[in-house]
């Protein structure tokens, strides 16, 4: 066989055998289990923190504040909709809750043509000339006066 | 060619048989810290996702425009300022002008900050309003993803439950995924120099929890569930059999598993 070609056969082997061995090192254990990614990633990605502990949390002990919303209007609404995160309060209950923050209010019922009709509505100008939502509705039963 | 046997030969070969052996363990501890440097990954948390199968479903008719969602998501999953991984847009369709011939006028679509903090008062009078509503956007986790299509590197896929991630320790930023995306859900993270997405709360879903948003939505616009584990009487069934429900841009084919009802034809 003539000294060129077998020059060619030895680069074109090692050639291949560098791309086989560059390909065993690099992709990563997982990768292919499930499809053209490391299924690894899944579990990694869920295995993030959580931020907003949830209703279901809350009422483990609030069940009175529970059973009342569950009355009213305000039925559907989770707790920290509008009580703001409470993972921690639930991680260690003597860390409290940020203040409730009225503004709160206006911002889902300030009237709008772009809310959808069924919304309670009201105009926050003339509706009232105090300061605070809490003089007149209960928020956990917005239809009681307190 | 059998008096090339030789003790020497016999030898070479046994002793490249051996170095072969000893050089494997030093090979698999290479290959190990390799990929230790390319990604790390925690122990499983018992998941899997091929019992389950998502589904998100909005109600345009409920969408109050109030930005709890997007204020949520943002608190959930760290996403910096100016960024959405949901956002609410508002669209206004204004009267036809007298004269023109149309049913209506050209509608005007704004979303400042994502919604966020709320909608401000609108500029156009209320008697030149034909119709105006919110829509809530997120990742519309397409079974047959345009962004995880064009993926060099295998960094973003479809997990097997319907979810579109993105695996953040292989990402190498190229941003080929956020032009592919026809509803222009990802954005390009600058904090971790990765692409980044909705995730539809990954690691709350997989803890029996509702994403942050539709955990948060004080208006039930957004509805959850999981079409392999039906619970009884289940929302979600429920809504999309009592609703016509459509698909963002339909004609592309690209299998989306976040449904609406009530959709003007105006939103794209």
């Amino acid at each position: 066989m003539p000294p060129q070609i077998i020059r060619l056969v030895l680069l074109t082997i090692g050639i291949v055998c560098f791309y086989f061995t560059a390909r065993y090192l690099l992709t990563p254990p997982s990768f292919g289990k499930y499809g053209h990614y490391r299924a690894d990633a899944i579990q990694m990605i869920a295995s993030r923190q959580i931020y907003w502990a949830g209703k279901a949390a809350c009422v483990t002990c609030h069940t009175a504040h529970a059973e009342k919303l569950a009355k009213g209007e305000h039925k559907n609404l989770s707790c920290e909709t509008c009580h703001g995160p409470g993972l921690a309060h639930v991680a260690n209950t003597a860390e409290k809750l940020p203040k409730f923050d009225m503004s709160l209010c206006v911002r889902c019922h300030e009237a709008s043509p772009s809310k959808p009709k069924w919304m309670h509505q009201i105009n926050s100008k003339n509706h009232y000339t105090g300061n605070l939502c809490t003089e007149c509705h209960v928020p956990h039963l917005p239809t009681e006066v307190p | 060619m059998s008096d090339n046997v030789t003790r020497r030969s016999v030898l070479k070969k046994l002793a490249g048989i051996v170095g072969g052996l000893l050089a494997m363990p030093a090979a698999r501890t290479c290959k190990a810290g390799v990929q230790n440097v390319l990604a790390s990954s925690p122990a499983p948390a018992g998941y899997d996702p091929f019992q389950h199968k998502w589904l998100m479903a909005l109600d345009v008719d409920r969408c109050i425009g109030c930005g709890r969602c997007v204020e949520a998501c943002g608190a959930e999953n760290d996403v910096p300022e100016g960024h959405w991984r949901t956002w609410i847009e508002r669209y206004v369709i204004p009267k036809a002008p007298t004269g023109s011939g149309k049913t209506r006028g050209e509608a005007i679509v704004d979303s400042p900050d994502g919604g966020k903090k709320g909608f401000p008062e609108l500029l156009v009078p209320k008697e030149d309003i034909l119709k105006s509503f919110f829509v809530p956007k997120l990742c519309n986790l397409c079974e047959h993803s345009p962004c995880t299509q064009v993926c060099p590197v295998g960094a973003t896929f479809e997990a097997p439950d319907g979810a579109v991630l993105v695996d953040k320790n292989y990402c190498i930023g190229c941003g080929f995924c956020i032009q592919a995306c026809p509803y222009g859900c990802r954005f390009f993270n600058e904090k971790t120099h990765t692409a980044d997405k909705c995730t539809l709360c990954y690691h709350r879903i997989t803890r029996g929890l509702k994403p942050a948003c539709v955990e948060i939505c004080p208006a039930q616009a957004r509805i959850f569930g999981d079409l392999k584990n039906p619970v009884p009487d289940d929302p979600l069934q429920r809504f999309i059999s009592d609703n016509k429900v459509e698909e963002l841009k339909k004609s592309l084919g690209t299998g989306p598993r976040v449904v609406y009802a009530g959709l003007d034809e105006e939103v794209r």
